[in-house]
């Protein structure tokens, strides 16, 4: 690997050296025309010969056991085929979020969840499901399906399921508790050490953040395909995004072997986390199977709020001890997150969230402790920032509140204390280039930081309060080092001299194949859009582990130039052959490979093909190669957010007014779709600050905003101005020096939003997320009566 | 009755069509399922995100809410009939060229909201723009991209009428 790695990244510098023509340009999504069209297919407008439609009865109930289940008048209606539930179907265990061989895990990937279970676990849950002639049918089928409940006790509020001796909401907690799995704790010192030093430092800070579940809001509703064959095969098609992984989940959960099973990605209409685990796949599986005919399975939207995932909500405690100029010695971060009624991807997202304490800043003594836990309340699961937006929104909320108190410009603390490129972090890993400190000086002086945030201060009265803020958020590339991590690429010539790519990675409307299409024709000097790229599809292309943990460019893109480098070094061979020049005297310009020395002596790809196929000179052969790539280093890509906004105090409505990141991602391959990573991101992050929460009832277990209309995403009126800045400088062991941005997009976000208004309003102390006006409206009330307080302290 | 059928004559991108129809139907449904003109999407079904929007008499409506049968004698058009002789219409174009389009799923309620916009108000300022789109959701774009695209079809349609 090492020998092959040297190889690229000398081949790498060989384009930089002589320019690159496809990297780095502003290429518009290869999909976009048709999708502007209308033309793009979708898995909603997938038609299929004989293709029937499925519905699922969803739990009123958070908790109970089903004692009977009466389906006569179902399946006596006309037009319906199969009639599924816990009583008749496949009862096999798996996790609906497992990845593989992290899969033989307990700790990670717990298997709690059935297609039906004996007992429902929140308002939301599977209960049966049936398959008719029409949507409409298969509507009026299932509420025909009479079921007997037996109430069992429940734990739906977050703040009851992690107390010990509350109601388990699901029976694999841990020793009769709700935590999922187990809790997850280290650090570079003792957790002892740690708390003493916090405790024996100079300054000692402790504060306690809430996060709220949100979802995901893709515009497309969550919707599957399975059709079922007489030669025992299914295949299911999901706007999904870890299509190989679902592949076992289903074939698991349904008792076939995986050559029997599928899977294949649609076009995505959006997912950001929310299609990465197998959700109803397995029902749609299950009423083909039974109904011998394909079965269409779309959740309307209020079901795709009430029974797909979500972001976990979590409170975490951040504590801190700093020496008088501000430099951290010790850190804890206690977390806690809300799994939901099943296990998920609870423990990872845990385990994911605790890196993130390590790679932003340095301590002496630096410790994490997290544990996920079961609740009666829809199922959390991946969700763009997997964990990190959650410890950033408190971790930084923290140090603005100890830069206040200690006097220390946010931007100073900050740079005082963050990683530095190349140098070990605390737990002694090199950072590689962490330009951290760089986004922030930068956005210091791009965002003319001191000025805004000084003018921002001095203007405090008035019912409109500005206030300025920032924070520094970070994020990973790919599964290694807590997993190994790879992916395969096949690149195949055509007979005319253009190309075929495949990859078992998942564009999700983030332009993944473009980016791949760009990456390989550096590397083979074709015009992208000469190179078919074919994704995600388990029959037919190549290994991957799913459109995860911001990995496709940077494990995809490396994947892509190894196996675009094999067959440039098969197409150099058999020109060097036909031209009889050796291949270091020989060069390639736009599909031609010509002698360095005279242009006229050159054979084009098309006639390479040929010779290759006919077997001039040597073994007839195909020219395609597979590559597998695996990660070899950790590495992580780093934002520093600046904001400036505006807060009625009357009202409590905040207007944010700019908000400037400034992004260290290494190379940006494409700076149309990096910006548009960059936008949507932000978009993301106001809401999940600003507006967005899944409203659940602590009494029913009934989520009471399931609609676009209650659920309050940022609409175009209400957005900022956004401004990107970059720090471009390569990442080594990134494609063409390219780091990940999907995520980090979003991840820093909502603490640069909470700590401007925080600054807004006199520096108030904010210990949650979404700042909805009726919780600024409170925190403003309370501080003007606090304020009053003093002053008439001082008056005596 | 919920199953009673009707017979009714709909004008969509200038076609009529001749249709049996559930009264309760809406234009979506029988857009999509009856006409398989599927470019026009579901994204909610209750009137809050734009993804089925359609023009009818040139005012961008949701068409997931309005039944198929109160739209005889009415002008449809959908996002299938914008195309400019088999080519991409002058905002469809600026929507790909400004890179407005992601996963694309808000996109033909998107243009179609520009459309309508652009009709009636060919120069918008940025404020009139994000107006006219707030009724349009989209999660990839932060709507950043996709009001450029409506200031650059502007730009394109105005120099070509003038």
């Amino acid at each position: 690997m090492s020998d092959r790695y040297t190889d690229i990244k000398n081949l790498e510098k060989s384009f930089r050296d002589k320019g690159l023509k496809y990297v780095g340009k502003r290429i518009f999504n290869r999909e976009s025309e048709m999708k502007a069209a209308g033309e793009t297919i979708y898995i909603d407008d997938m038609r299929i010969k004989g293709m029937i439609y499925g519905k699922i009865l969803f739990s009123p109930h958070a908790h109970a056991k089903i004692i009977k289940i009466d389906t006569k008048k179902a399946e006596a209606l006309p037009g319906v085929h199969a009639v599924i539930h816990y009583f008749n179907s496949p009862h096999v265990v798996y996790n609906g979020a497992a990845r593989f061989y992290m899969d033989s895990s307990p700790m990670d990937m717990p298997r709690t969840e059935y297609i039906f279970d004996e007992t429902v676990k929140y308002v939301g849950d599977r209960v049966a499901a049936v398959s008719a002639d029409t949507q409409k049918i298969a509507e009026q089928a299932v509420k025909l399906i009479e079921v007997e409940y037996q109430d069992l006790p429940s734990s739906i509020d977050f703040n009851k399921a992690v107390v010990n001796g509350s109601p388990q909401a699901n029976p694999n907690g841990k020793d009769g508790s709700n935590i999922c799995g187990e809790w997850l704790a280290y650090g570079n010192a003792t957790e002892e050490e740690t708390k003493e030093s916090i405790e024996s430092a100079e300054f000692t800070f402790k504060d306690t953040f809430r996060t709220p579940r949100v979802h995901h809001g893709y515009m497309e509703p969550v919707c599957h395909i399975a059709d079922y064959t007489r030669e025992g095969k299914l295949t299911i098609w999901s706007s999904c995004q870890n299509v190989f992984c679902f592949r076992d989940v289903i074939a698991r959960a349904l008792e076939l072997s995986q050559s029997k099973v599928r899977v294949i990605k649609t076009v995505s209409g959006g997912a950001f986390g929310g299609k990465l685990e197998v959700m109803h796949e397995v029902v749609a599986g299950l009423l083909s199977m039974r109904s011998r005919r394909p079965v269409k399975l779309l959740l309307n939207r209020k079901e795709t709020f009430i029974s797909t995932r979500s972001r976990h909500e979590a409170i975490l405690t951040v504590s801190t001890g700093l020496n008088r100029d501000g430099k951290i010695l010790a850190q804890h971060v206690e977390s806690r997150l809300n799994t939901g009624a099943y296990a998920g991807a609870g423990p990872n997202t845990v385990g994911a969230q605790s890196e993130k304490m390590f790679v932003l800043y340095n301590g002496d003594k630096m410790f994490y402790r997290g544990a996920s836990f079961y609740s009666n309340t829809p199922p959390a699961g991946a969700m763009r920032g997997y964990g990190s937006p959650q410890i950033h929104a408190a971790r930084e909320t923290h140090m603005d509140r100890i830069a206040v108190a200690l006097g220390i410009d946010p931007v100073e603390l900050r740079k005082l204390n963050v990683v530095l490129p190349y140098k070990n972090n605390s737990l002694g890993n090199n950072m590689h280039n962490a330009l951290i400190k760089e986004c922030i000086e930068t956005g210091e002086k791009e965002f003319n930081w001191a000025k805004r945030r000084k003018n921002a201060g001095e203007n405090q009265s008035g019912r409109y309060r500005r206030g300025v803020g920032m924070d520094i958020a970070v994020h990973g590339n790919g599964w290694f080092p807590v997993y190994q991590d790879l992916s395969t690429v096949t690149i195949k010539m055509n007979n005319d001299g253009t190309a075929v790519l495949l990859t078992g990675t998942h564009d999700l409307g983030t332009g993944s194949r473009t980016i791949f299409s760009q990456i390989a024709g550096e590397v083979l000097d074709m015009s992208p859009d000469l190179i078919e790229i074919i994704e995600a599809d388990t029959d037919i292309t190549p290994l991957d582990l799913g459109a995860q943990a911001s990995r496709t460019t940077y494990i995809g893109g490396n994947a892509t130039i190894l196996a675009a480098a094999n067959l440039r070094t098969q197409l150099l061979k058999e020109a060097s052959a036909i031209l009889k020049l050796d291949d270091s005297e020989l060069i390639i310009k736009d599909r031609i490979i010509s002698s360095r020395n005279d242009p006229q002596i050159s054979c084009s790809y098309t006639e390479i093909v040929a010779s290759a196929q006919a077997g001039k000179y040597g073994v007839q052969r195909d020219l395609t190669a597979t590559e597998s790539f695996e990660s070899v280093n950790s590495v992580d890509s780093y934002v520093a957010v600046f904001t400036e906004l505006e807060v009625d105090i009357n009202t409590g409505k905040v207007r944010v007014i700019e908000v400037l990141p400034v992004h260290n991602s290494g190379k940006v391959i494409n700076p149309l779709l990096f910006e548009g990573q960059v936008n949507g991101g932000v978009h993301m992050g106001l809401g999940y600050a600003l507006s967005e929460e899944m409203l659940i009832d602590s009494e029913t277990g009934r989520i009471k905003n399931p609609s676009f209309g209650k659920y309050k995403m940022f609409r175009a009126d209400q957005m900022p101005k956004i401004t990107i800045r970059t720090v471009e400088s390569p990442e080594e062991a990134g494609p063409f020096g390219a780091k990940s941005i999907g995520e980090c997009a979003t991840d820093g976000v909502a603490g640069a939003i909470v700590n401007a208004v925080s600054h807004a309003l006199g520096n108030v102390k904010l210990d949650r997320i979404p700042l909805t006006e009726e919780y600024l409206k409170s925190v403003i009330i309370a501080k003007v009566a606090a304020d009053i307080v003093i002053e008439e302290n001082e008056c005596e | 009755m919920d199953n009673e059928i009707l017979f009714v004559e709909l004008n969509i991108n200038g076609e009529l069509k001749y249709l049996h129809i559930n009264k309760k139907w809406t234009l979506l449904h029988v857009l999509r399922e009856v006409l398989n003109m599927t470019g026009t999407k579901y994204g909610c079904g209750t009137n809050d995100c734009g993804a089925c929007r359609v023009l009818i008499n040139g005012e961008a409506k949701n068409s997931c809410v309005i039944p198929a049968k109160n739209l005889e004698g009415k002008e449809i058009i959908t996002i299938e009939g914008l195309q400019d002789n088999g080519s991409l219409n002058t905002i469809q174009k600026s929507f790909v060229d400004a890179g407005a389009i992601q996963c694309g799923f808000c996109t033909p309620g998107m243009i179609i909201s520009t459309s309508a916009l652009l009709k009636k108000n060919p120069r918008p300022s940025e404020n009139e723009i994000r107006e006219g789109l707030k009724d349009n959701l989209c999660r990839c774009t932060g709507y950043v991209k996709i009001v450029e695209a409506v200031k650059l079809s502007s730009v394109r349609l105005e120099g070509s009428i003038g």
